[in-house]
């Protein structure tokens, strides 16, 4: 099984192995079970015994038996400190986070990915990824940038204190990369459309 | 059904690799945090037995500095680590077990206390607080709290994190045969196509088929352009997030800072300001002519007029005043050595002192300082402030100023020192 370049590293041998890569999938698909099997159930690689997978697995319980100590501790610690009408607060909030990630923004971003896949369908595949980086780029730096301009709005204790126009900055930010997407969007097009200088994986579908 | 989800979700990121990779970063910089928190955590509430380096001097602004900038990049960092394993919220079936309850459970907690722990800790950085619990006591229990799920996360995912930690074990391998994780070939159409075809049915019914068939109608992606793109995208976030923000307390980066809650300079005397003279409620006494400061040894006590402190030797140092929120200021200070006053006293060298605020209340209207920093030739009573007589807002008429100790023990509005005996 040829092994794909995962680090970007982007040799020429790699590039090879990838195509042939593609070809082994979908069509065939017995080359995939049969690496699986080879992971799950050969022997496993060299220098992994039976007194090494002993030792894994006293590692392993030394490690959940120290972390549940290290948690304990936590409680203790909160407990301790916090009074107890506060401590159901704590556990809203946590529950709160699991289900503002999984249940919204998760979702989001995965029909997000799948609109604009559909969207771009007729351009190469890199150029999607581009543009897909630049908006997660933009969401994650408007992530911490937005409460700044929420908690600026609640008058902040001193003006030295939020002293920024964190609209203006998030305004440039945005357009600066806006176009630094658009301009690698552009080169990785004109790029696409000489397949002498195309990476073969790189023409998407 | 929960299949069909995972098989929707499956992408040539979301693999043990990419997990481990991440993982590892993400694992990186909650030590970090906690780290640099717990030093934070016992400068400001030491234990008896405790002593502190006062060397470098901007020690405290680096460790503090770095617990929020690694704490920023928690976000980037943690957000890519949730993508990559969102299938395992799918894993059917949900539970085998009690075993494999208690491990999602603590996943669960794990993810939802991470995500309220940076939330916080950034909110914290602006100074807003839309929380029913008090923000400190928390965040340090939350602490020990996710050391211990991260140590216990370790534990449970070892064999897959030994299996994928480097490159050349089987990682770049596409198949990315693992329990918990989809792997990416499977999401391939031909296999759904076939799927489709061994079922007999041309066109999907209902509404998940037809979502389901929605997706697939999607292009995909390569996986190498798929995967160098989802790692491109990561560093970058991390590096924005940080480049833009960490120019609060690491100069180079003062000019690009766009979205961190301080700038360098911008305050009175060039120096921002945590506590104002309004909250902690101290103008009147502080402006006060009949103010004297306090000194308190062993049974034994002196006050100073802010104009006999002027008269005695005076010592001019620079030391950034470091904040627990993360930005910090160089200045140069200017007033009398501790050290002295001590002396002038005859306090014993191993005595600690009690600095006590004109402040009512509040947290840190007294605070502890350790022998370590009342011996330091660099603590000073400071009585002005680059070049000028001291702004209120910056403790008129006199503060603390100590190499290596976070801002909120920075005593302003000083009134009593006395010796702990």
């Amino acid at each position: 099984m040829t092994r794909p370049d995962a680090d970007g590293s982007g040799h020429e041998t790699s590039r090879l192995g990838m195509r042939a890569h593609k070809n082994a999938v979908g069509p065939n698909p017995g080359d995939g079970s049969t690496e699986r099997v080879g992971n799950g159930l050969n022997p496993p690689p060299a220098g992994i015994t039976p007194s090494s997978g002993r030792r894994m697995r006293n590692i392993r319980l030394v490690l959940v038996g120290g972390g549940v100590l290290l948690m304990a501790w936590g409680a203790l610690v909160m407990f301790d400190s916090v009074r107890p009408a506060r401590i159901p607060g704590v556990a809203l909030w946590i529950a709160a986070a699991i289900v503002l990630h999984d249940g919204i923004v998760a979702p989001i971003v995965l029909a997000g990915g799948i609109a604009l896949r559909r969207a771009g369908r007729r351009i190469t595949g890199t150029v999607v990824v581009i543009v897909q980086s630049g908006i997660v780029v933009g969401s994650i730096v408007s992530l911490i940038a937005v409460p700044t301009l929420v908690a600026k709005n609640f008058a902040p204790a001193n003006p030295t204190v939020l002293p920024l126009n964190y609209g203006l900055n998030l305004g440039i930010f945005w357009v600066v990369l806006a176009a630094v997407t658009v301009g690698l969007s552009v080169w990785a097009f004109l790029r696409g459309r000489h397949p002498a200088e195309t990476f073969p994986d790189d023409s998407g579908r | 059904m929960m299949y069909e989800a995972q098989r929707a979700l499956a992408s040539p990121v979301r693999n043990p690799r990419m997990a481990t990779v991440i993982g590892r970063l993400l694992g990186a910089a909650f030590l970090v945090c906690f780290g640099t928190g717990l030093y934070s955590h016992f400068l400001q509430e030491p234990q008896d037995w405790m002593r502190f380096a006062t060397r470098p001097e901007y020690l405290y602004q680096v460790t503090q500095g770095t617990h929020i900038i690694a704490g920023i990049a928690c976000f980037p960092l943690l957000l890519a680590k949730l993508y990559i394993v969102f299938p395992d919220l799918f894993a059917y079936p949900p539970l085998q077990g009690f075993v494999h309850f208690l491990e999602r459970a603590s996943i669960a907690l794990f993810v939802g206390a991470s995500l309220v722990q940076i939330t916080i800790g950034l909110l914290n950085t602006y100074q807003w607080y839309p929380w029913p619990f008090p923000f400190r006591q928390v965040h340090f229990a939350l602490g020990w709290v996710l050391i211990g799920l991260l140590v216990i996360h370790i534990g449970v995912k070892l064999p897959i994190i030994a299996r994928y930690w480097s490159k050349s074990s089987g990682s770049g391998d596409d198949s990315g045969d693992d329990d918990h994780l989809v792997d990416a070939v499977s999401a391939d159409r031909a296999s759904h196509a076939e799927a489709v075809r061994l079922s007999g049915a041309s066109r999907p019914g209902g509404v998940t088929g037809r979502v389901l068939d929605y997706i697939d109608a999607t292009p995909q992606v390569t996986s190498r352009v798929s995967r160098r793109g989802f790692l491109t995208t990561v560093g970058v976030a991390t590096t924005a997030v940080v480049g833009l923000t960490a120019g609060q307390t690491f100069t180079p980066l003062n000019a690009v800072n766009l979205f961190a809650p301080r700038k360098k300079g911008v305050g009175q005397q060039g120096v921002p300001v945590n506590r104002t003279s309004e909250q902690a409620k101290v103008a009147d006494a502080a402006m006060a002519s009949s103010w004297t400061l306090t000194l308190a040894v062993s049974g034994t006590e002196r006050s100073f007029t802010r104009a006999e402190l002027l008269a005695l030797p005076q010592t001019e140092v620079r030391l950034p005043i470091a904040c627990v929120e993360g930005w910090s200021q160089m200045a140069n200070w200017r007033g009398v050595r501790l050290r002295d006053l001590a002396e002038m006293m005859n306090a014993a060298p191993e005595t600690a002192f009690r600095l006590i605020s004109l402040e009512q209340r509040g947290s840190f209207s007294k605070t502890q300082m350790g022998s370590e920093y009342v011996r330091d030739p660099l603590t000073l009573v400071a009585l002005e402030l680059n070049g000028e007589t001291l702004d209120l807002e910056h403790g008129y008429p006199a503060r603390m100023i100590a190499p290596g100790r976070p801002g909120v023990l920075q005593t302003k509005w000083l009134s009593r020192i006395e010796a702990i005996s």
